[in-house]
C-alpha cells in the first residue's frame, strides 16, 4: 500500500470541502479522481501534497504519516499540477536540476534523472533552451518531468492534458503508462472521461466532498446501468427548455452543456420524438442528435446532476 | 544549506533575466544619487538626500522581493517547493538570504557610487555602518514578507510598498527637513524605520556615532522586523 487516506476532512469558513474521504493506492495503480467544481478534489489532492493541514483524518504515504514526518512522506511524492510549474527564465535541464536538488537527489545522480525524465516526456533536444519559449504542450511535459525525475512512489496528477495539442496528449498517456508500469502509483483528475477510461483502473467520483461512486471501469459502468445518453444540439438552448426537458417521462437527469442538451433515460427511442417534438415547438433548430452508451460521463450525469465537460 | 542555496541561486537567475528588475534596482537610484550631487552642500542637505535615496530604494527592493513569492504561488512553483521535500525554514531561508544579499550590495552600490563618483564624505564608521544596514535590511524584509502574507498579489504589495516608502521617505524627514512638523507627520518620522536608518545612517558618517548612541534605532528597527518577520512566515506557512 502506497497511500492510506483515512476520513479526511477539511471546511473553509461555513463550507465543508471535504467529508470524510477514506482511499487506498497500491503500487503500479492509477486511480481516476472525478468530480464537478467545488466537489473538493483539488483540497483532498492538495492535503495529500502536503500544501493543506487536515481539520480530522490522517495521510499515509509509504508507511509514512505526512503530518508526523512530512519530509520522509514527501520524498515519496511527486506532482504534476494543471498549470506548469516551472521558472520560464530557466532552461529546461535548470529547471529540472533545480526541482532535483529539492527533492535531495545528490550531485552524482542529479545529471541522470534529469537525462531521463527528459527522456521520458521526449524534451532532450530542448533541454538548453529556456522554458519561456516552449509551446504549451512542451511546457506541460516538462512539468510531467519534474514531478517524476525523483522517482516517486507516488505521483498526482493535476488534469495533466488539459489544452494540449493530440500529439503531446498521446505522449502524456504513454508516459502515464509506462510510470504505471515501472510501479508508480497515479492519482489522476481528467474532465476527459475517454482517457480515464483508457488510463485508469480504478475510479473514484466525488461530489460535495464525498465520495459518491468508487470502483473499476466495468463495475462503475455496471453502476450505470442501462441509461442512454440522449445529446441533442439545438440553435439556442435555454434554462427554460431544460426544465421541460426533465420532466418529459423517462427522462432521469438533464443538463445545458454549450449548444447541446444531454439527457439521461433508460428509453431513448421514447424520449426523443418526445424531446424532439417539443424542441421544435419551442420554435429552437436541432441540428445534431446523439445516442450515447453508457459511460463515465453518463454515470458522472446521474451521479452528480452536472456534465463532466461543463466544468 | 544546498537546498536554501539553490533556491538563491534560483531567484537571482529569474531576478537577473528581467531587464526591468536591474533599472528599477540598481540605474534609478544610481540616476538619483546623481541628481541629488547637484543640490547645495551646506548644513547636512546633500548628504540626507543621498542617505534618502538609499534607505527609499532599499525599501522598496526589500518590500517587492517579498512580493515575488506571490507571484511564485500565482505560477504554482510555491506549492511545488512546498511539496517537495525541502523543510520550511530551508525554503524561507533561502528567500531571506536572496532578498538581504541584494539589499546590501544594492546599498553598498550607492553608498560607493556617492562617495567616488559623487564626491560624498563618508570617511568613517564602516563598522556601524554595516550594523545599521543589517538591522535595516531585516526589519523591511520583515514588512515584505508581513505584506507577501496579508496580500493575495503580487500588484497588491506592489501598491502598499510604494505607499509605505513615500510616505515613510517623504513625510519622514528625510528629504524635507521641516521646521514646525504637525503631530501627524511626527508620528510618521516616529515610526518610519527609512526615517531611523536615514538619520542613524547621517550621524555615523557626518558625525562619527558610535553604536551605544544608535540603540534606540537599532531597537526600534529590530523590534519591529522580528515581529512582522514572524508574523509573516507564521501566515505563509499556513496559507497554500
Amino acid at each position: 500500500m502506497i497511500l492510506e487516506v483515512k476520513q479526511l476532512e477539511k471546511s473553509f469558513g461555513a463550507r465543508r470541502a471535504v467529508a470524510g474521504i477514506n482511499l487506498l493506492l497500491n503500487e503500479g495503480e492509477v486511480l481516476g479522481l472525478l468530480g464537478p467544481n467545488g466537489a473538493g478534489k483539488t483540497t483532498t489532492l492538495a492535503m495529500i501534497g502536503g500544501l493543506l493541514q487536515p481539520e480530522a483524518g490522517s495521510i499515509t504515504i509509504g508507511g509514512w504519516d505526512l503530518q508526523r514526518h512530512p519530509l520522509q512522506a514527501k520524498a515519496l511524492l511527486g506532482i504534476v499540477p494543471q498549470e506548469p510549474a516551472l521558472y520560464p527564465q530557466l532552461s529546461a535541464a535548470a529547471n529540472l536540476r533545480f526541482w532535483g536538488t529539492m527533492q535531495g537527489l545528490q550531485r552524482s545522480e542529479l545529471n541522470k534523472a534529469v537525462a531521463e525524465a527528459l527522456a521520458v516526456v521526449g524534451l532532450t533536444e530542448r533541454a538548453r533552451e529556456r522554458v519561456v519559449n516552449y509551446s504549451g504542450g512542451m511546457k506541460r511535459r516538462l512539468n510531467i518531468a519534474a514531478g517524476i525525475l525523483h522517482r516517486p512512489k507516488l505521483l498526482i496528477m493535476d488534469e495533466p492534458t488539459v489544452g494540449v495539442d493530440p500529439q503531446s496528449r498521446n505522449h502524456i498517456h504513454e508516459t502515464v503508462k509506462r510510470l504505471q508500469c515501472a510501479g508508480t502509483a497515479i492519482i489522476y483528475t481528467s474532465h476527459y472521461v475517454e482517457e480515464v477510461e483508457e488510463l485508469c483502473g480504478r475510479v473514484l467520483i466525488m461530489d460535495a466532498g464525498k465520495v459518491v461512486a468508487a470502483g473499476t471501469v466495468a463495475e462503475l459502468l455496471r453502476a450505470a446501468g442501462h441509461a442512454q445518453e440522449l445529446v441533442i444540439k439545438v440553435n439556442r438552448p435555454h434554462q427554460a427548455v431544460l426544465s421541460r426537458l426533465t420532466a418529459i417521462p423517462g427522462v432521469r437527469e438533464a443538463v445545458m452543456v454549450g449548444q447541446a442538451f444531454k439527457l439521461l433515460t433508460l428509453k431513448a427511442e421514447q424520449v426523443l420524438p418526445l424531446a424532439y417534438e417539443y424542441l421544435l415547438s419551442q420554435g429552437l433548430q436541432v441540428s445534431a442528435i446523439e445516442i450515447h452508451k453508457p459511460n463515465l460521463e453518463s454515470l458522472f450525469l446521474k451521479l452528480t446532476g452536472k456534465s463532466l465537460r461543463d466544468q | 544549506m544546498k537546498k536554501c542555496l539553490a533556491i538563491t541561486a534560483v531567484g537571482f537567475q529569474q531576478m537577473f533575466a528581467d531587464p526591468m528588475y536591474l533599472i528599477f534596482t540598481l540605474a534609478l537610484p544610481l540616476l538619483l544619487t546623481w541628481a541629488m550631487s547637484f543640490l547645495p552642500r551646506e548644513a547636512g542637505v546633500y548628504e540626507m538626500a543621498l542617505l534618502g535615496v538609499l534607505v527609499m530604494f532599499v525599501a522598496l527592493n526589500l518590500l517587492t522581493s517579498a512580493g515575488s513569492i506571490l507571484e511564485e504561488k500565482q505560477q504554482g512553483t510555491w506549492q511545488r517547493l512546498r511539496s517537495s521535500a525541502t523543510p520550511y525554514r530551508a525554503i524561507m531561508a533561502g528567500y531571506l538570504l536572496r532578498f538581504s544579499l541584494v539589499a546590501a550590495v544594492q546599498a553598498l552600490l550607492l553608498l560607493l557610487s556617492g562617495k567616488l563618483l559623487f564626491g560624498a564624505p563618508w570617511n568613517q564608521g564602516y563598522g556601524e555602518l554595516a550594523v545599521v544596514l543589517a538591522v535595516y535590511i531585516f526589519a523591511m524584509t520583515g514588512l515584505g514578507l508581513f505584506l507577501a502574507g496579508l496580500f493575495k498579489t503580487q500588484g497588491q504589495v506592489q501598491a502598499a510598498a510604494t505607499g509605505i516608502v513615500l510616505v515613510g521617505s517623504m513625510l519622514g524627514d528625510i528629504f524635507f527637513p521641516m521646521e514646525n512638523p504637525s503631530t501627524a507627520i511626527k508620528f510618521i518620522t516616529a515610526i518610519s524605520p527609512q526615517s531611523w536608518a536615514a538619520h542613524a545612517l547621517k550621524d555615523i558618517l557626518l558625525q562619527g556615532a558610535a553604536l551605544a548612541s544608535l540603540v534606540k534605532p537599532l531597537l526600534w528597527m529590530g523590534g519591529l522586523g522580528l515581529l512582522l518577520l514572524t508574523a509573516g512566515l507564521l501566515r505563509l506557512k499556513t496559507e497554500m
